[in-house]
C-alpha cells in the first residue's frame, strides 16, 4: 500500500478511534458546559440541596514543614482526601485554616494547635454538584498564583482534560483532511468551514478590533 | 438504512466542518485553563488612558442595584465609546465613584466614573489572543447570572456556545452510527469504548467517592 493511502487509512481510523475512546469524557464536558451556561436551569440545582455537617476531632499538631506538609498531615489524621485550597493568610502559627475540595465534597478545616483540636465543616453535594465541579476541577486558577495542584487525582483529571483537548484537536485536523479528499464535497464543505471560521474570528478578534476603533 | 447512511454522513461532515473552529477555540483554551498559563499572543498591554468630562448621567445611578444599574450604565458607556460586556460594577459611595469592568474578547476596559463630577477615566488593556480564547470558553458562565448577558454579542455567543454543544452531541451520536456500519472495526471500537468508559468512570469514582 502506498504511504499516502496508508496515511489516509490511519487518519480515518484515528478520527473514529479517538471519538470512541473519548465518548464519555466528551459527553460530560459538553453537557456540563450547557449547565454552566444556564445557571437558571432548576433541575440541575445542587447548592440548595447540599448536606452540611460539623465534627470536632483531637489532633496531633504537625511537627514542622511547609503549610502544605502540615495540611497533608492534618488531612491524614482527619481521614480527608482532596485538593487543598488556601483560603486565608496565616497570621498565627498556632491556628491553621484551609479548605479541601473534591467533586461532591467541600471541607472547611479550622485547627487550633494549642488545644489540639480541629473543627471540620463538611458540605456534601448531589450528583449535579459532582458533574458541575468536574468541569472546572483543575486545582489551579489563572488569577491565583498561591494555589497549586497538590492532589494526585486532580493531576490525573487535569491530564484527562488535556488528553480530551488534544484528542479533539486531532479529530478536527483529521476530519478536515478526510473532507479535503472528497472532491465532490469540497465546495459545500469549504462554505461550512468558512462560515464557522469567520464567525469564530469575529468573536475572537473582530470584536476587539471593533471596540478599539 | 441505505437512505439514512448518506444523509447522516453528510450532516456529520458539514456540521463537523462548521463547528471545527469553535472546537479549536474551546480545546486550546483548555490547556490555558488547566495549567493556569497564558502565553502572550498578540497582547499589546495597556493602551493610553483617556478622560471624558461633562457626561450625561441617568438619575439615581448611585442607588440602583444589579441589572438596573447595569442597564443605566450602558448609555454612559455608549457616550464614552466603550463597548462590551459589563463584568462588574463596584460602588465606592464615599468617593462617589463607580468602577465598571467591561470586557470584549481580547480587551478589558476599566471605567472609573465619578457620578458627582460627571467625569470618567477610561483605561483599556489588550489581553491577547490566549485570554480572548479563555474569555470565550468561560462566557457567559454561571456567575453573576442576574447581570450576565448584558451585551448583545454575549447573548449571541451564548446561543453559539449552546449550538456547539448540541452539534457535538449530534456528531458523537452520528459518529457512533457511522462506526457501526464499519463491521471490520466493530471489535476495536467496542474495546475503545469500554476502555474509555473504564477510565472515565474509574477517575470520576476515585475523585468523588
Amino acid at each position: 500500500m502506498p504511504s499516502a493511502a496508508k496515511f489516509t487509512l490511519w487518519n480515518r481510523k484515528l478520527h473514529y478511534y479517538l471519538g470512541l475512546y473519548f465518548l464519555f469524557f466528551l459527553w460530560l464536558f459538553a453537557f456540563t458546559g450547557l449547565l454552566l451556561n444556564h445557571p437558571g436551569w432548576t433541575f440541575a440545582e445542587f447548592w440548595p440541596d447540599r448536606k452540611q455537617s460539623v465534627f470536632e476531632r483531637q489532633i496531633q499538631p504537625p511537627r514542622s514543614g511547609t503549610d502544605l506538609d502540615q495540611a497533608r498531615d492534618l488531612m491524614r489524621q482527619l481521614g480527608i482526601a482532596g485538593e487543598i485550597e488556601w483560603t486565608a493568610t496565616r497570621s498565627d502559627p498556632n491556628t491553621f485554616d484551609f479548605r479541601v475540595t473534591r467533586p461532591g465534597h467541600i471541607f472547611e478545616i479550622h485547627t487550633d494547635f494549642n488545644k489540639h483540636r480541629a473543627i471540620v465543616q463538611g458540605t456534601g453535594l448531589n450528583a449535579w454538584g459532582v458533574v458541575h465541579i468536574l468541569h472546572t476541577f483543575t486545582g489551579v486558577r489563572l488569577t491565583d498564583t498561591r494555589n497549586q495542584r497538590d492532589w494526585t487525582l486532580t493531576t490525573i483529571w487535569a491530564l484527562a482534560m488535556d488528553a480530551l483537548a488534544a484528542g479533539l484537536i486531532l479529530m478536527v485536523l483529521s476530519g478536515i483532511y478526510m473532507w479535503y479528499g472528497l472532491i465532490l464535497k469540497r465546495r459545500l464543505g469549504a462554505a461550512a468551514l468558512a462560515l464557522g471560521l469567520l464567525t469564530c474570528l469575529w468573536f475572537a478578534i473582530g470584536l476587539k478590533l471593533l471596540a478599539s476603533s | 438504512m441505505r437512505r439514512l447512511y448518506p444523509i447522516v454522513r453528510d450532516l456529520h461532515l458539514y456540521f463537523g466542518l462548521f463547528i471545527s473552529p469553535f472546537v479549536l477555540v474551546f480545546a486550546c483554551s483548555v490547556f490555558f485553563l488547566v495549567h493556569a498559563w497564558l502565553p502572550r499572543m498578540g497582547s499589546g498591554g495597556a493602551s493610553p488612558r483617556r478622560t471624558a468630562t461633562g457626561l450625561r448621567l441617568p438619575p439615581n445611578l448611585d442607588r440602583l442595584e444589579n441589572r438596573q444599574r447595569v442597564d443605566a450604565v450602558r448609555p454612559v458607556l455608549d457616550q464614552l465609546g466603550v463597548a462590551g460586556e459589563i463584568d462588574s460594577i463596584r460602588h465606592l459611595p464615599r468617593e462617589h465613584r463607580l468602577v465598571i469592568a467591561v470586557s470584549v474578547p481580547g480587551r478589558a476596559t476599566t471605567v472609573d466614573l465619578d457620578y458627582v463630577l460627571r467625569v470618567a477615566t477610561i483605561s483599556p488593556r489588550d489581553t491577547g489572543l490566549a485570554e480572548a480564547f479563555v474569555y470565550l470558553h468561560k462566557s457567559p458562565g454561571p456567575h453573576l447570572a442576574q447581570i450576565r448577558g448584558n451585551w448583545a454579542m454575549t447573548q449571541v455567543w451564548r446561543v453559539l456556545a449552546d449550538a456547539v454543544v448540541y452539534v457535538l452531541l449530534f456528531l458523537s451520536l452520528s459518529g457512533i452510527y457511522l462506526w457501526t456500519v464499519l463491521r471490520a472495526e466493530r471489535t476495536v471500537g467496542l474495546v475503545l469504548i469500554a476502555l474509555g468508559a473504564m477510565s472515565f468512570f474509574g477517575i470520576v469514582y476515585a475523585l468523588s467517592r
